[in-house]
């Protein structure tokens, strides 16, 4: 960011914007995401509460119905109510979503913290098992893994976590590095704290805020890749639903109602849609250097351009 | 220049033997049958189950059987499928030309589309065609790709009927049309990270010292854009496309899935399903050395253009 201090073309006033804007966590765009999740979660958690029909219970004479008053969305190949489908699938993929990021960050925050502060042996040996998850491309990883320890949400879930790690690793050994060079680590080290106190109460407070927007990012992405391997029939079985599942099962009757592959889609999209926004205003309002920079245009006006254009 | 290719080469090849090794161990750890799933559950008398055995080395120990499909590998030769009785490389050869001119197509389709919007919203920072392109361009990421597939084929193949459905055709220019909808949905979940690194370097450069310069020489626009800043913005695009065409061979597998294409990938998750090993490691191991091959060639590229990387 030295960039703007030394930038050519008065950054002044924008300082002056950037202070007001400074602590505004509650940009537009943040308040729509917020409410879109705060939707789904609700609708997820009270799904028994807000509908009257069972996810799992086969009802054949209203199969493949289309929307009316009695199925919002109309119903699946045996009658089940999409909507119903819709809440308790969301159910699922959110809590393994979660499920992944959790292992992700349970398993990888201690290694980079480890492989930031000891250096060395550690470092390396860290190092050298994130290349080996790395050289496999995006899910093969988790394909392979499926493969070896059978087909389930549960192993999905940890597979993706393994996935993940990686770049969590990498960040907080990055963060780490820069913060145990500053004086208060070297203050509680001399007062006599232990590494472990050092490491979880004084540098990892310090790294969080980065810590969490890559997080709810990773929410996004483990959300889609989740509804990948279920779409392939290599996460949930059934009779449990999830998003990708309900796709991969409403894709066979696109012309009947096509509702059946996009509802699920449709859920899916507005989440990670929602996760991502929540992410980028997380990200700008820790690191409010970032925010404002001048257009192109106004660049070539300030240098000169278009009254170059008047004279000529 | 010739030592850093060697040290690189060097690094691959490790990095290859230890991915091989966790893709054998992964895929072998579980205690099942194999000849179970080579017969599908009939009933087979002792001998042929002893020479069915033989034949695929069962009765050796698990390091002596990796020695032995590793060297078979080296040699060209990744072992006979359990459940098709065919070598594993007919197998792959067979169904590779499909993958991998979807993987083309679909990363010439992605360049075209997210450089020039990268490139737009650059130029425009801030202005509605940002807004409204960043926009689009985050909904698609948020789609996962099989959705945005069935979008494609619901509206292009089944309403308007410009393309096929599903299937391929005969011959490679026959199949530029067969795989135009599924490249293209393959396509899309990349436009997005490629337009926003784009979008982020382009507004780095254009806001540098020698852009400015330029402008205030009285250079014409387009020239700057293009000639100067574009070509320094050019190198991290090259990076996270380069990693993107990695992903999108697993991405291919989802689109493969959805339109029916009988390409790698749908012979990896069916032979994921029905526990047919050797196929699964030979083209996991296939698609990790072709990753590998890959970020290798990038490297060089890079080493070669910019002195700076291959002195460090």
């Amino acid at each position: 960011m030295n960039k703007d201090k030394y930038s050519l073309f008065g950054h002044r006033p924008m300082i002056k914007t950037r202070r007001r804007k400074e602590g505004r966590l509650f940009t537009v765009p943040m308040v729509i995401s917020l409410v879109i999740l705060l939707t789904v979660i609700f609708a997820c958690i009270f799904a028994p509460l807000i509908s009257p029909y069972s996810p799992t219970e086969q009802n054949l004479p209203d199969s493949l119905a289309l929307p009316s008053m009695r199925h919002l969305l109309g119903a699946d190949k045996v009658g089940r109510d999409l909507l119903t489908r819709l809440f308790y699938g969301g159910r699922t993929t959110l809590l393994s979503a979660i499920g992944v990021v959790a292992f992700s960050v349970v398993v990888g925050v201690p290694l980079g913290l480890a492989a930031g502060y000891y250096g060395g042996i550690a470092d390396v040996v860290i190092g050298r098992v994130c290349d080996l998850v790395l050289s496999f491309p995006s899910l093969l990883l988790a394909f392979v893994f499926v493969a070896g320890f059978g087909r389930s949400m549960a192993n999905a879930v940890i597979a993706l976590g393994i996935v993940y790690l990686p770049m969590l690793i990498r960040l907080v050994r990055s963060l780490t590095l820069i913060e145990k060079n500053k004086t208060y680590v070297e203050a509680a080290g001399s007062i006599g704290y232990s590494d472990a106190r050092i490491l979880f109460f004084h540098i990892l407070p310090n790294c969080v805020s980065s810590i969490i927007s890559q997080i709810t990012l990773d929410l996004a992405y483990a959300i889609l890749d989740l509804a990948s391997l279920s779409f392939l029939g290599l996460g949930v079985q059934p009779p449990t639903a999830d998003w990708g599942a309900m796709l991969d099962e409403g894709r066979n009757f696109l012309l009947q109602n096509p509702l059946l592959a996009l509802a699920p889609g449709i859920a899916i999209i507005l989440t990670v849609v929602a996760l991502n926004l929540f992410s980028d205003g997380l990200h700008q309002y820790f690191e409010p250097l970032q925010r404002e920079l001048p257009s192109f245009d106004k660049v070539e006006k300030r240098a000169g351009k278009k009254k170059e254009a008047v004279y000529g | 220049m010739f030592r850093y290719v060697l040290k690189r080469i060097v690094q691959m090849i490790l990095i290859v033997l230890a991915a091989s090794v966790l893709i054998f161990v992964m895929v072998r750890v579980t205690p099942s049958d194999p000849i179970a799933s080579m017969t599908k559950g009939k009933r087979i008398s002792q001998e042929t189950r002893e020479a069915l055995v033989r034949q695929y080395h069962l009765d050796k120990s698990q390091p002596e059987q990796y020695l032995i499909w590793i060297k078979n590998a080296i040699r060209g030769d990744l072992g006979d499928s359990f459940e098709k009785k065919q070598p594993v490389t007919t197998l792959i050869a067979d169904r590779l030309p499909t993958t991998l001119q979807i993987v083309l197509m679909s990363s010439i389709l992605a360049l075209l589309l997210s450089i020039p919007i990268g490139v737009l919203c650059a130029v425009h920072m801030n202005s509605a065609v940002d807004r409204i392109l960043s926009s689009v361009t985050l909904i698609l990421v948020a789609s996962p790709v099989f959705l945005t597939g069935i979008v494609l084929s619901l509206i292009f193949a089944m309403k308007l009927r410009w393309f096929p459905s599903f299937g391929t055709g005969k011959t490679f220019v026959e199949n530029l049309r067969y795989l135009f909808l599924p490249s293209l949905a393959l396509a899309f979940s990349m436009v997005a990270l490629i337009a926003r690194i784009t979008r982020s370097n382009m507004i780095e450069q254009l806001h540098s010292g020698y852009a400015q310069a330029a402008v205030a020489k009285g250079m014409p626009r387009r020239t700057v854009i293009w000639k100067h800043c574009f070509k320094n913005a050019l190198i991290p695009v090259i990076t996270v496309a380069s990693i993107q065409i990695g992903t999108m061979v697993v991405g291919a597998v989802l689109v493969e899935n959805v339109f029916a294409l009988g390409g790698i990938g749908d012979v990896l998750i069916s032979s994921i399903k029905s526990s047919d090993y050797p196929v699964v490691q030979g083209i996991t191991l296939l698609l990790v050395v072709l990753f590998a091959l890959i970020n290798l060639i990038v490297d060089i590229v890079y080493a070669w253009i910019d002195p700076r990387i291959r002195l460090e």
